[in-house]
């Protein structure tokens, strides 16, 4: 076996992951020192640019769990099911990173840190399953029977959180709507959101994408394990001591 | 087809046989729901002037964890004595099998019910009302189908009476938002009873027709 030198030069990944740093920092100087202070609700709604960017990296990574499971029930990919994998795990961070900012805006705008509004309930179980996704994953037994149960728990948690998020709508809301589409922000507003948000997905993308480097090279050493341990299960019987 | 509901039914037939010889969770249910009920009372100052805004949300708890455990033990039997996979050697479809499990579940959960909503009209003087049973009953084949698939999931999972409740609850959050504004309206809350009610049947077609595509791929494992 081949040890790597200390002094490794980044690989591609480490590359990735320190632009991903770098565009994230942009994006903080752009929310920081050139989006305008908000007239009514002041500082604390810069919280906003990556509140909204960081819901929507999820909504993507959960597309990812949903699509690369519908593509595992399909024909047994693993590389679909390392994607859902690598894809839950990511949403679930970047819906923790939404709810938190959202509950930190939420004290001093609406004077509480949690109200059991449509958006907040529906995030909450949103939440909920893909943690439940990722405990399946550790309790299934590793391969078919985990991957084919995480599945169906994606898309059955990808189909809940819309249903969840109306029914809860038809009868009491209190987050604000759409204000990106009603063209309701000032240019300069409405830039850093599109910077944030473009550097937040790439950010997600990033991190999908190590993760699904990691997924692998643990399937890899899982299959080594599986190679080299003496098979036990069918031991037989010793034989007695002759005397 | 017609030998699909055949397989069902037996299977529905054998488990509720299997009920009714050994008599265990339906009294079991029973007694959890009287207990439920009893803890509600000191957890809340209960009395005639709230107890219909009180009396839904114990309802629809009792109702969630007693399903739980309804549920859990749903492939209990098959689990112990691994007569499941013999189940799925047969030439049965796994989805008639499913929907056989599934039925018979529903009908001891409903017998749960039996004693729940009696007990709660009992206990708090809330109203009995057609309008509370057919909210309850409505909800409850929409909830049994997606217990009845984590319940045939997690049987063969490590850890399964932990993972059961994480799976289940959140995906039974749409019955009972809605189950829940039906019920409220039923015992005097303002709001519209017909629009929950459509909405608990949409959910209920919605999550027959999703569990019967993804049986296959729980149980054919």
């Amino acid at each position: 076996m081949k040890v790597r030198p200390a002094r490794a030069r980044l690989n591609r990944y480490d590359r990735a992951a320190a632009a991903a740093v770098a565009l994230m920092l942009v994006a903080a100087a752009a929310i920081f020192l050139y989006a305008p202070t908000d007239a009514l609700q002041g500082p604390v709604q810069r919280i906003f640019y990556l509140h909204v960017s960081a819901a929507i990296a999820a909504y993507g990574a959960f597309a990812v769990v949903l699509v690369g499971g519908a593509i595992y029930l399909r024909n047994g990919s693993l590389v679909a099911d390392r994607f859902a994998r690598a894809g839950a795990l990511v949403g679930l961070v970047f819906t923790t990173v939404t709810l938190v900012m959202g509950m930190l805006w939420a004290k001093p705008i609406w004077g509480t840190y949690w109200t059991w509004d449509a958006r907040l309930t529906s995030t909450l179980v949103l939440w909920t399953i893909y943690a439940g996704y990722l405990l399946v994953r550790r309790l299934a037994e590793p391969g078919r029977q985990a991957a084919r149960f995480a599945a169906v728990v994606g898309i059955f948690g990808f189909i809940d959180v819309p249903i969840v998020h109306f029914s809860v709508t038809w009868w009491q809301t209190q987050h604000p709507g759409p204000i990106i589409v009603n063209d309701a922000l000032p240019p300069e507003m409405l830039a850093t959101f599109f910077l944030t948000m473009a550097c937040t997905l790439v950010l997600a993308a990033v991190m999908v994408v190590i993760r699904y480097r990691i997924e692998t090279l643990a399937d890899g050493a899982l299959q080594t394990v599986a190679e080299h341990a003496p098979i036990v299960t069918a031991r037989e019987p010793e034989a007695e001591p002759v005397n | 087809m017609t030998n699909s509901f055949a397989v069902a039914f037996a299977v529905a037939r054998k488990d509720l046989r299997a009920e009714w010889r050994t008599r265990e969770l339906v009294p079991a249910l029973a007694q959890f729901v009287i207990l439920a009920l009893v803890i509600a009372n000191f957890g809340f100052q209960i009395d005639a002037r709230n107890a219909p805004s009180i009396a839904p949300g114990i309802l629809w708890l009792v109702l969630v964890f007693a399903g739980l455990v309804a549920f859990g033990r749903a492939f209990a039997a098959e689990r112990e004595q691994a007569s499941l996979e013999a189940l799925l050697m047969t030439p049965a479809s796994p989805v008639a099998i499913f929907a056989g499990k599934a039925m018979a579940a529903t009908l001891l959960l409903v017998g749960c019910e039996a004693v729940l909503l009696p007990a709660l009209a009992l206990f708090f003087g809330t109203p009995l009302s057609v309008q509370v049973v057919a909210a309850v009953f409505v909800a409850t084949i929409g909830m049994a189908s997606l217990g009845c698939l984590f319940a045939a999931m997690v049987a063969r999972v490590r850890a399964r009476e932990l993972l059961l409740p994480l799976l289940t609850l959140p995906l039974w959050i749409p019955f009972i938002v809605a189950g829940g504004q039906a019920v409220q309206v039923a015992m005097g809350a303002s709001g519209s009873y017909d629009q929950a009610m459509a909405l608990l049947v949409d959910f209920d077609i919605l999550f027959l027709v999703l569990t019967s595509l993804a049986a296959r791929f729980v149980l054919d494992e």
